[in-house]
């Protein structure tokens, strides 16, 4: 596990850095603490993390843009914030949990665990993925993507308009953030389930599932049962 | 509201004004003939007087001097209800009408061993058989002992009696009624004036409404005061004096809503103008008309400026200087000045109610301005970034040694402390504010745990300063910089003063002070800070911030 921490108070740094190698223990590979928002922008870029814990606040600076480029990345990012009221920003971006302060070791353990028990996030509330494009963070709402593919470490997301994005955020990552409006039908595919019309099963007992545009995408064997119940 | 009452007043009283000015007259006056000497025969109505002068004589030393004017009556009188002579002339004189003696105003021929007996303007009743229609003769037996060259008639008015004298009375009791409006207004305002001794527009109005009251008094008092031809002059001059004060203060005081470049050496030259008109011995009217005229002008020419710069309120008191105009052609000139003046006096009277309700709004967004920095100021200690992460960090040493944690809590106990000593108050001594700036390093040392230090240089304990300015700086600081290589920040007060101004300077000494992101946004900090300025200071203050090469600069001067 590779962490970084971003918080520009040398003290709760320090909290969140003990507690933080207390909880991972020996799955902790790399530690990072950065209490600046360019350096963190340029740790990020140079460096394959697993997981960002962000505080929003840096300097008087407003960390949102921070968390635009965090989001896009293909590491998991907890917010810790002073500000309750950003916890609803936050989520709409996509983190994986919003830690208010002041906070202490089980609620910390609580979020740190989302990331090692890929526990499914709470979280209803996520309104958009942010993609890297030409260099440039693009905000993608969650309502324009009907389905979602695995490729290798990253995904391409499926998109109303016919078009194809890139993510860097892998597909279990990806499951994660979208638990409440995605399914997991195939290995390979996660796909918004409102967007089913149809399950039928095809030739060689092949499921597949019939999108609204009329794509069809495979169901996998073992979560055929499943994915029909949810559906129905 | 009173506002709306006094213009229907004057709406009533100007159509009042007009229509008693509008009735066909009963008679038909021919040209006055004057002969100095003392005849009785000279009362008849067949005497033959085309020899007699036409111009009017200088009749010197008291003695008798007659004159005849033939009178065409159009219209009988109906009877019971006689005719009456309204006369306005100097001296002391008998009243004959076809060569009846009708009335006696005074001893004429003896005023020089009398005391003067008789009145300026006097009212005779006709006996009803002598108004027939068709010519009659008034002849006046006289003497002028005290203003020689004011021979004949002034003034000469022939209705039914009673009308003559009650029309007088209800209409000097309109203008009674009318000049009380004004001096209430003046009193109003003189009270507005001493509640506060700066408005000076409201003194200038309140006197211009005293001095109008004044002049409605002096013109109309003649109705009901007799007053001897002799001590008539002293009328004309309090009223020529009256006029004076008002022509003065009414462009005075539009000059001073309107302000206009060069306005002392105009107002200086207008001064001139009006003294040169009052000193000139024409004739009353004449210069009070000269005075009306020029006041007229001269306003006229400010509210014009000011209807160019686009200045408030400056349309309206047009309207009203040029409605002024219109009732000044209609009407006979006393009336017309009584409602000009007044109409000028409601552009006034507006003027001043559109100042009255920006002061008040201007008072109220004080206070709302007030109570919104009282509230930043107490907000500073719980908006949730300083509050949380001061709480992370001190449950974070109570966990990880209690005793500090003590210290810790100690020192936020004395900031909220602090705080709560100086939240109501729009000035604070020097020293509060720099513990104030102390506690808050302290409590920054414990969640930054990076070394602060304070210095400060000249500081005068007895100065006093708007509270959290200096903490606002500081908190700024503390943000913004990073430490030096030994974990340090220095930040240093220094306090200077002369006779212009008393200059602080704040400086911070830091590694890299972070340069702001754009300009043109100000922090909600230094906003605070310019309001809290503002706020004490009004505009005698000047502010920067900059960065420096050993970290950041701000510098503050209060003019005194």
């Amino acid at each position: 596990m590779n962490i970084l921490i971003v918080e520009d108070e040398s003290r709760i740094a320090k909290r969140i850095e003990r507690m933080t190698r207390d909880i991972f223990g020996d799955a902790l590979q790399s530690l990072k603490h950065i209490n600046t928002l360019p350096e963190a922008l340029k740790f990020i870029e140079n460096s394959s993390l697993d997981l960002v814990l962000l505080d929003l606040n840096l300097n008087g600076d407003n960390g949102f843009n921070l968390l635009r480029t965090a989001v896009s990345e293909s590491f998991h990012t907890i917010v810790i914030s002073a500000y309750k009221d950003q916890a609803i920003t936050a989520f709409e971006y996509g983190v994986l949990d919003f830690v208010p302060k002041p906070f202490n070791r089980d609620r910390l353990e609580q979020a740190l665990n989302r990331t090692i028990t890929k526990e499914k996030a709470e979280n209803n509330k996520i309104k958009l993925l942010a993609i890297k494009k030409r260099g440039r963070i693009q905000l993608i709402p969650i309502e324009d993507v009907l389905y979602i593919k695995g490729a290798g470490a990253y995904t391409e997301l499926f998109l109303a308009n016919g078009k194809k994005e890139l993510h860097d955020k892998s597909l279990e990552k990806l499951e994660q953030l979208l638990s409440s409006s995605f399914e997991r039908i195939h290995k390979s595919y996660l796909v918004k389930m409102s967007e089913i019309t149809k399950i039928s099963v095809a030739s060689g007992s092949k499921y597949m599932a019939e999108l609204k545009n009329g794509e069809h995408i495979p169901i996998g064997r073992t979560k055929y049962k499943d994915i029909k119940a949810k559906w129905l | 509201m009173n506002l709306r009452s006094l213009s229907y007043f004057l709406l009533v009283s100007t159509v009042l004004l007009v229509t008693s000015c509008s009735q066909s007259p009963v008679f038909k006056r021919h040209k006055t003939v004057f002969q100095i000497g003392d005849q009785q025969e000279w009362a008849a109505k067949d005497l033959n007087d085309q020899y007699w002068e036409k111009g009017k004589p200088i009749v010197l030393g008291g003695q008798i001097y007659w004159f005849r004017t033939p009178i065409d009556i159009l219209k009988a009188s109906e009877s019971l209800h006689p005719y009456g002579i309204q006369l306005d002339v100097y001296g002391e004189y008998e009243v004959f009408w076809d060569g009846v003696l009708i009335g006696k105003n005074g001893n004429p021929g003896q005023e020089a061993v009398l005391p003067p007996e008789g009145k300026m303007w006097a009212t005779f009743s006709i006996p009803t058989h002598l108004t027939e229609e068709g010519q009659h003769v008034l002849a006046i037996r006289s003497s002028l002992y005290y203003f020689p060259d004011h021979s004949g008639i002034w003034g000469l008015e022939m209705d039914y009696y009673d009308d003559l004298l009650n029309d007088r009375l209800i209409e000097s009791s309109y203008m009674h009624l009318f000049a009380g409006a004004f001096l209430i207004a003046s009193i109003y305002f003189l009270f507005l004036f001493l509640s506060d001794k700066k408005e000076y527009a409201t003194l200038i109005f309140s006197i211009s409404c005293f001095l109008f009251f004044t002049l409605i008094l002096a013109e109309f008092i003649k109705a009901y005061m007799p007053i001897h031809y002799s001590m008539h002059i002293i009328r004309l001059r309090i009223i020529g004096l009256l006029m004076l004060g008002i022509s003065f203060l009414i462009p005075f005081y539009f000059s001073m809503q309107f302000p206009f470049p060069k306005r002392k050496l105009l107002l200086t030259i207008y001064t001139g103008v009006l003294l040169f008109f009052f000193l000139s011995k024409y004739l009353f009217e004449l210069t009070a008309n000269n005075m009306a005229l020029s006041m007229w002008l001269f306003s006229f020419g400010i509210v014009v400026f000011g209807v160019y710069k686009k200045m408030k309120g400056a349309r309206l008191v047009l309207l009203t200087i040029l409605l002024s105009v219109p009732i000044g052609f209609v009407t006979p000139f006393n009336k017309s000045l009584f409602a000009g003046f007044s109409l000028i006096l409601l552009g006034m009277f507006y003027l001043l109610s559109l100042r009255i309700k920006e002061q008040r709004l201007a008072y109220e967004n004080s206070l709302v301005q007030s109570t919104r920095l009282r509230l930043e100021l107490l907000k500073k200690n719980i908006q949730p970034h300083f509050l949380m992460n001061t709480l992370t960090s001190l449950i974070d040493w109570v966990e990880e040694s209690p005793k500090k944690g003590v210290l810790f809590i100690e020192a936020l106990a004395k900031e909220f402390d602090l705080f709560n000593q100086i939240e109501n108050q729009t000035l604070i001594s020097i020293v509060q504010e720099i513990a104030l700036c102390r506690t808050h390093l302290e409590i920054m040392e414990y969640r930054k745990e990076i070394n602060y230090f304070w210095e400060e240089e000249g500081i005068n304990p007895e100065e006093k300063i708007p509270p959290g300015i200096f903490h606002t700086l500081l908190e700024n600081g503390i943000t913004h910089s990073l430490p030096l290589e030994d974990n340090s920040i220095t930040f240093k007060l220094i306090f200077e003063s002369n006779n212009g101004y008393k200059c602080y300077t704040f400086l911070t000494f830091a590694a890299a002070v972070r340069q702001k992101a754009n300009h043109k946004k100000e922090g909600t900090g230094l906003k605070y800070i310019k309001a809290r300025l503002t706020e004490s200071y009004h505009s005698n203050w000047d502010f920067t911030s900059e960065p420096t090469n050993t970290g950041w600069k701000n510098t503050l001067k209060i003019y005194s």
